[in-house]
């Protein structure tokens, strides 16, 4: 598998070789003994003990750029802290899924960290940029912050010949959020 | 024979890159496809912020986006990898579990809509590749571009996880290849294809890992000796674009690789000029991509 991925065309020698010799070694568990939760996650999400740590997923994390390596991202630098819901690295997982489709043994990295975020909103340790993203959503339907307000986008939407945008059904949006919790979630976020 | 698609605008594209909307509605509408603005669309909402925090909030707020398209009797067209990524999955989570359907139906009762199950949700890559087919989208090229050598960005949320996305190989992305060697261009064959663009980094707090990113992909693009790069998502786009011209203020060399959304490129293989597909809002140009255009 891995021989076969490698000889795929995105990898090559060079990148293999400079990836290992980046790999810092610090020792740790790769799921520490110390993690309060983690009964609960290994009952949860099984397939992570079936995890060789073979560093396949590693290999295609775009998170390596990020100042550490992958192994410290999913394996070590996640499970090895006391923790791993308060650690600021979960949110850069882009939720690309590729350490997902390469994984040889079927764990599923990606499901793992999203649960692990999912904690750690419940209990307001996601970083302001994802909640105000969130109270952008419930505020105004639209997922990007408008600096503005629609009229300065609209100006630029008529130069460019496109039909000007209206509001987004908000009060839909704060109903189903109503529903799911959401909203008591997001209390405490600045109002718009 | 006219077909018609809810068109998904999502938010990205409408608010920050409308000169990608104009020149979507111009291609589809001269390929004689119609794409119907609906007002009631909302955010789909965005996977990696929303979805992951509020698995239950993202589907509820994407089978109403579902239900909007379904009460018009219309499939759904997405510009975009994010939209596509949400709007799939909750088709495939809801039309799979009939219990999940009706407890996100009880969810949104109050909103007045409900998700049938009979929404099919495209990306425009699809559209253009299985419903109009390359024998139609080859007549409609007129210009050919075939003095380029175009690197090609599928990005992460269109392909994997495959078994819900159905779309293309993760790691070997061919059609949106194909799809441009359709217009006559080459397409070129680069180190780290599949690697991400680094939008999250970026916009969560790494900016300099997405510089290294971007300066690695970027110069595996030149190396393979590419005119411009495509893309298929607005945040790839942006980052590519708007990123690239940021770290190169930074300690990345300059490439100076100009972006194009894929449609921007089939506008020009089209007929329409540099100026008439936006290329005057973008933030990188290159004069010998823009004589190469003139050429064509």
């Amino acid at each position: 598998m891995i021989r076969h991925f490698l000889h795929t065309k995105n990898i090559n020698a060079i990148s293999v070789l400079s990836y290992f010799i980046s790999i810092k070694d610090d020792g740790n568990m790769p799921i520490s003994l110390e993690y309060k939760a983690k009964n609960e996650l290994l009952q949860k999400f099984p397939k992570i003990e079936t995890c060789l740590k073979c560093n396949t997923c590693a290999l295609v994390c775009p998170v390596q750029y990020a100042g550490f390596s992958p192994t410290n991202t999913y394996v070590n630098n996640i499970f090895s802290s006391r923790e791993p819901e308060k650690n600021p690295n979960i949110w850069l997982c882009v939720s690309c899924h590729k350490c997902e489709e390469i994984c040889p043994y079927e764990v599923k990295p990606p499901e793992v960290i999203e649960a692990l975020k999912d904690e750690a909103f419940e209990k307001g340790y996601a970083p302001e940029a994802i909640r105000e993203e969130i109270n952008q959503v419930l505020t105004t339907g639209y997922a990007f912050p408008i600096f503005q307000s629609l009229h300065f986008i609209n100006r630029e939407r008529e130069r460019r010949g496109v039909e000007p945008l209206g509001e987004r059904k908000v009060g839909e949006i704060r109903k189903i959020a109503k529903k799911t919790g959401l909203e008591n979630k997001m209390v405490g976020v600045r109002p718009r | 024979m006219t077909e018609r698609y809810a068109f998904f605008r999502g938010c990205f594209v409408p608010v920050r890159l409308p000169q990608i909307e104009a020149i979507t509605q111009k291609v589809f509408s001269d390929m004689g496809v119609s794409l119907v603005n609906l007002d009631d669309f909302t955010c789909c909402p965005e996977p990696v912020g929303v979805g992951i925090n509020d698995k239950m909030m993202w589907l509820s707020l994407a089978a109403r986006n579902l239900a909007v398209a379904e009460e018009k009797g219309l499939d759904i067209i997405t510009i975009c990898n994010g939209c596509t990524y949400t709007l799939r999955h909750a088709c495939n989570a809801l039309n799979s579990n009939k219990q999940l359907l009706n407890k996100v139906n009880e969810t949104i009762s109050d909103t007045g809509h409900e998700y049938k199950g009979k929404v099919k949700v495209s990306h425009f890559l699809e559209v253009l590749k299985n419903e109009i087919g390359t024998k139609r989208l080859k007549g409609a090229v007129e210009y050919p571009l075939s003095e380029l050598t175009i690197a090609t960005h599928t990005g992460c949320h269109l392909p994997s996880p495959k078994e819900v996305m159905k779309f293309d190989n993760p790691f070997d992305p061919t059609i949106l290849d194909d799809l441009v060697a359709v217009l006559g261009a080459t397409p070129a064959d680069y180190d780290m294809k599949t690697m991400c663009c680094g939008w999250t980094l970026m916009t969560y707090g790494a900016r300099e890992g997405a510089y290294a990113l971007l300066k690695d992909k970027l110069s595996n693009m030149k190396l393979a000796q590419a005119d411009c790069l495509t893309v298929v998502c607005p945040q790839c786009f942006y980052q590519f674009d708007m990123g690239q011209w940021i770290a190169s203020r930074k300690d990345i060399p300059q490439y100076n690789l100009p972006v194009l959304f894929y449609l921007q490129l089939l506008g020009l293989a089209m007929g329409y000029n540099l100026q008439e597909i936006g290329y005057d809002s973008h933030k990188v140009k290159n004069p010998e991509f823009e004589n190469k255009i003139k050429m064509r």
